[in-house]
């Protein structure tokens, strides 16, 4: 069900459809089987989230997501179909990034495009890969935490004071209701 | 210990920073307590350092509706909150920050005037008032900057604030006040600088109730603390003096019934009402204690709002305390700006994860996407400032069902326009302190679903106007207690957990001297 709830935070309007995730299996027809179909899958989500760092072989994962929830149930079945043989028809894949995107624009409000869309903004930035290439360390507490010279490493700027400047106290201090009403009031809505 | 449900007790509910206070208020003065808490116990051990899988963990993800027109309700429709269910509530995931209403927080009507659409009033109470209680609160917490306790070091998102500011010139930033340990205090460990205070923080350096009021209420053997235990329901006397609670396994679906004499509700501002909605009778049709109308409306959020920039050398801004970095410069009542009211600049680093689902919701794309590829190289802050209260801000009980068969509650949020203001006042200065240090690109986000939960329970001098008085008892049930931030008049610029936690103090000492004065 792990998988189930995070899709509930980002599927914006689409709760219904992810929340009866859970019942993947015994699909009889399945779509997005033919060979190529994946590759197919993964240009769409490179398309929409265009890093040339990341291989190939990274969206081949979220693609394989993708193709997991389009099997979810009849509806996303006969959505996802539908969004995939429009890529195909157009040589999805062959066009240029340009075109890509005017293609995506124009299929932008279909369900097919937001089962991808919302399912590739998870994956893909929850990829362990992509955390590697984006330098992004995670989780350090087994190791004792951020060490001195690594949380703090930044040395293209000055050491900040981190103490509370010695006239805060007088200012947030001040602050009686009287002296603030007596401000007036220049609205501009 | 152990309490009959026959016997009439006092009772808790919800076990977040404002319920846990007042069990332990009222335990340590020798008054059993039982405590039911809708989620389970999840001890330190247990949390995770990832942030889907900790999200999953412990956020309340039972059904909600929304309506309105803020643009969280086409982004986050289902989920217009990030709260918790477990022992210890909504403080599981805080950060820390810690900040005091200003005086004239507490007067917003009588310093602000008459603005429109808004339902400002002034509290019942002020800062005089609360002044000896929110040093209370910061020393249960243990906010660095204070009560001689030290702040936290430097971290490299501090760094690239703090100088922004400087340069901008700004002057009251600091690296707190910080509801996480910089040096060991009160059992508990300082900082290793591990960051994930979010999902719950390992190493238990943070302050939140499962790791402090719990324990120390647990250990007075006062209270009973009855876990995966939902309120669905507050019965009431011939008298109309509640009685009771009806509450249910959420494991079982069994429902019981804990016989009552004095009732605290602590479970955040959209369950709060949704109680006391949920708790009509004949006696009182529209809602328990609702005979303002009152109940459920003014909910707030805070403005908020985020600033993220890249720059061309990196930051790392994930490392270390995930929000140790303040700036009050901008909180003051100015209405030159534009609008009424402040705000804080606070730090703020999220994980890919996170980040990618937060930065822009529902966009796509080459902008998009360099903004994330610039990850390693970002610095971000967080815009926390008084949004206005409006009556058609409000928690309702909506026709959708959530999966117990209770009716779901629906959020309606509309922004006012003095918000829409604010933030866009607070979205140029953010972008000018990253643009001083040489930001190369730098990206303006919309509020998450809503950390902050306010209002919808407000407190009034006058019955009519609200739904509690002073010391968060029901004007209409006099042994029924609101404890939590719900009861806010208005909600300041503040981050509003210590706030809570300065009120429970104040309502756990006044409700154990009314005991055991026999008034209540
Ligand atoms: C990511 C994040 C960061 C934050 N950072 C900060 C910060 O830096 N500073 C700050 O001041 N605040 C911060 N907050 C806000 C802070 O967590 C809340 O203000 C605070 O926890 C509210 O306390 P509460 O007791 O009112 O409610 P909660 O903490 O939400 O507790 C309510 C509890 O009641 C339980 N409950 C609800 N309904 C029922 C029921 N019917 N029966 C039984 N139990 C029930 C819930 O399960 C929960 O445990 C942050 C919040 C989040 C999500």
């Amino acid at each position: 069900m792990k998988i189930t709830r995070r899709e509930l935070l980002i599927s914006a309007g689409s709760l219904l459809a992810y929340s009866q995730l859970g019942s993947l299996a015994n699909a009889e027809v399945n779509i997005a089987a033919q060979p190529g179909d994946q590759e197919m899958i993964a240009s769409m989500c490179k398309a929409l989230y265009p890093h040339d760092r990341f291989p190939m072989s990274i969206y081949m994962d979220v693609a394989a997501g993708a193709i997991k929830k389009g099997n979810a149930d009849t509806g996303a079945k006969i959505s996802f179909r539908a969004g995939l043989d429009g890529l195909k028809i157009n040589k999805f894949d062959k066009m240029n990034f340009k075109k890509q995107t005017k293609y995506l624009k124009s299929i932008e409000n279909t369900p097919f495009f937001g089962l991808v869309r919302g399912h590739t903004v998870v994956a893909l930035y929850d990829h362990k890969e992509v955390h590697k290439i984006f330098g992004y360390q995670g989780a350090s507490f087994d190791k004792g935490g951020y060490k001195d010279g690594e949380y703090n490493d930044l040395s293209w700027l000055p050491e900040p004071r981190i103490e509370e400047h010695p006239d805060l106290t007088a200012f947030l201090d001040d602050s009686s209701p009287k002296k603030y009403a007596s401000l007036k009031i220049k609205k501009t809505f | 210990m152990k309490i009959d449900k026959k016997e009439k007790a006092v009772v808790v509910i919800g076990s977040g920073p404002g319920g846990a206070q007042v069990a332990y208020q009222l335990t340590k003065q020798g008054i059993p307590v039982v405590l039911l808490e809708a989620g389970r116990r999840i001890m330190k051990e247990e949390y995770v350092n990832e942030e889907w899988p900790a999200f999953s963990q412990m956020a309340w993800l039972d059904k909600r509706t929304m309506s309105g027109n803020a643009r969280i309700v086409k982004d986050f429709n289902g989920l217009p909150t990030w709260l918790v269910k477990a022992v210890g509530g909504t403080a599981t995931h805080w950060a820390g920050a810690t900040p005091r209403f200003l005086d004239y927080e507490w007067k917003t009507k009588s310093t602000y005037g008459s603005v429109d659409g808004a339902t400002l009033m002034d509290w019942p109470i002020d800062g005089k008032e609360m002044k000896p209680y929110y040093v209370k609160a910061e020393d249960a917490i243990g906010s660095t900057h204070r009560g001689g306790r030290p702040p936290l070091p430097a971290n490299n998102n501090y760094k690239v604030f703090a100088e922004g500011a400087k340069r901008v010139g700004y002057k009251f930033y600091a690296t707190g006040p910080y509801g996480t340990n910089a040096a060991p205090y009160d059992g508990r460990p300082a900082s290793i600088q591990d960051g994930f205070n979010f999902q719950g923080d390992k190493n238990g350096s943070k302050w939140n109730p499962n790791v402090s009021e719990i324990p120390k209420a647990l250990a007075t053997g006062k209270l009973e603390l009855r876990t995966n235990s939902q309120a669905v329901q507050i019965t009431t006397d011939s008298s109309g003096k509640a009685d009771g609670v009806l509450y249910m396994d959420t494991k079982t679906k069994a429902l019981h019934r804990q016989e009552a004499k004095v009732i605290c509700v602590a479970g955040n501002s959209i369950e709060t009402p949704r109680l006391f909605l949920m708790s009509a009778s004949s006696r009182f049709p529209n809602g328990l204690a609702n005979s303002s109308d009152q109940v459920g409306r003014n909910y707030m959020r805070h403005l908020t709002g985020s600033v993220y920039a890249t720059f061309d050398k990196p930051v790392n801004f994930f490392r270390g305390e995930t929000m140790a970095g303040f700036l009050a410069d901008e909180v003051k009542h100015n209405p030159k700006r534009g609008f009424v009211g402040g705000y804080y600049l606070e730090t703020l680093a999220l994980g890919p994860s996170f980040l990618g689902a937060f930065l822009d919701p529902g966009k796509w794309g080459k902008k998009f996407a360099d903004m994330m590829d610039g990850y390693q190289n970002m610095a971000g802050m967080w815009i926390v400032g008084e949004d206005m209260p409006q009556a058609n801000n409000r928690i309702t009980l909506g026709s959708a069902k959530d999966a117990f068969g209770l009716p779901a509650p629906n959020v309606h949020f509309d922004d006012h326009p003095n918000d829409t203001a604010m933030r866009n006042h607070a979205y140029e200065k953010g972008e000018a302190i990253y643009k001083a240090v040489g930001a190369t690109q730098t990206y303006r986000v919309t509020p998450y679903p809503h950390t902050h939960n306010l209002g919808s329970m407000r407190m009034s001098a006058k019955a009519k106007d609200g739904v509690v008085d002073k010391w968060g008892r029901c004007h209409d049930v006099k042994n029924l207690f609101v404890s939590d931030g719900s009861v806010m008049t208005t909600g300041a610029a503040c981050n509003p957990t210590l706030t809570i936690t300065a009120l429970a103090i104040r309502q756990g000492e006044y409700l154990a001297d009314q005991l055991k004065k026999g008034n209540v």
